[in-house]
């Protein structure tokens, strides 16, 4: 079974790019999606996507409000804790 | 900072009621760039630094040094005197000398175009998007059109679909953003007026977020992008601070 970090980059891999160049995510996920560009129509379908994934409660907002990829892999791990 | 011609890359677009809907050409120009550069404060340099491409980077200095200049013109004030805060949702406000001012003002920014809308009062907020395909389009339908948007978009087909996506999106986001409260606010409760569903390009509303209030909301879209603004009408004086206004400031100064 795949860790929630590598589901996490999986699905960044998959469903962002900023002008069609796929976003990076370091293995430590200590990356802030804002600051790769993300615009907020991707905040909504990526968080929808993360729902989906993980089955945990998620807005948009909440997505937008992590610092970075790894508070979001904290919050969704110690959700199914 | 060198001598600035006003204007060099952004031009009037719309006027919109008691607003003003700038244009900021984004397209990559590096001599443009290093001159936006000039206008950027030290946060702004560490915040342009932090973008991962150049698309970003440049729509930011770009934009940000288009609103600086218009603002200084506007609030008769010097670069150095203006300054940017963010309310609890993160829409943007402008300082003179650290305190907010009455003026509003907002951004967007989408592939190679930007708008900047500006009003002497009054909440308001702007989006652009080019007409970019979206891999997530069928879920971004599914969550943030209503029921009726979303039957009207079900019988449509093709590019005219992606166009009335686009459309209903920058509608509501204008709106959202107009109300200051980001992404907190459901896309899909946000309902576009049914006169603009069926084609009519302006229409004033109220959100049941915000009660007693009135928006205008225009449907800027053109050949080239979708866009839309929205901004409070007949604005009731308010007090509460994280809307760039000073505390006790009446809206309609």
């Amino acid at each position: 079974m795949a860790s929630t970090a590598e589901r996490i980059q999986k699905l960044v891999a998959e469903n962002l790019e900023v002008d069609g160049q796929p976003v990076s995510v370091p293995d430590d996920l200590n990356a802030n999606l804002s600051d790769a560009g993300v615009p907020s129509m991707d905040f909504v379908a990526f968080a929808k996507v993360i729902v989906a994934e993980f089955d945990v409660p998620l807005t948009p907002d909440d997505c937008a409000g992590f610092s970075t990829l790894k508070d979001l892999a904290a919050y969704i791990d110690g959700q199914a804790a | 900072m060198g001598a600035w011609r006003d204007g060099d890359w952004w031009c009037p677009f719309k006027l919109v009621g008691e607003a003003t809907v700038i244009h900021v050409d984004l397209t990559p120009d590096a001599a443009r760039e290093a001159k936006a550069m000039g206008w950027l404060d030290g946060s702004e340099h560490s915040r342009w630094r932090r973008f991962q491409f150049a698309g970003p980077r440049r729509r930011f200095s770009l934009c940000r040094a288009a609103l600086r200049a218009i603002l200084c013109r506007r609030l008769g004030c010097e670069n150095g005197q203006l300054g940017f805060e963010t309310s609890r949702h993160g829409k943007p406000f402008a300082t003179v000398n650290g305190l907010p001012v009455p003026d509003s003002f907002n951004v967007s920014h989408s592939g190679d175009h930007g708008l900047i809308a500006f009003a002497p009062a009054g909440r308001l907020g702007v989006d652009i998007e080019e007409r970019v395909a979206h891999r997530n389009l069928d879920l971004l339908v599914e969550t943030v059109l209503g029921e009726q948007e979303q039957a009207l978009l079900a019988r449509t087909h093709g590019d005219t679909r992606t166009h009335l996506f686009f459309k209903l999106w920058t509608m509501k986001e204008a709106l959202i953003k107009a109300q200051g409260m980001g992404m907190a606010l459901d896309p899909s409760r946000v309902q576009i007026p049914p006169a603009m569903l069926g084609g009519t390009t302006q229409s004033t509303l109220q959100s049941p977020e915000i009660p007693g209030v009135r928006w205008r909301l225009d449907d800027l879209g053109n050949e080239q992008f979708a866009a839309a603004v929205a901004h409070e009408l007949c604005a009731a004086p308010r007090v509460s601070r994280g809307n760039g206004r000073a505390p006790g400031t009446p809206a309609n100064l």
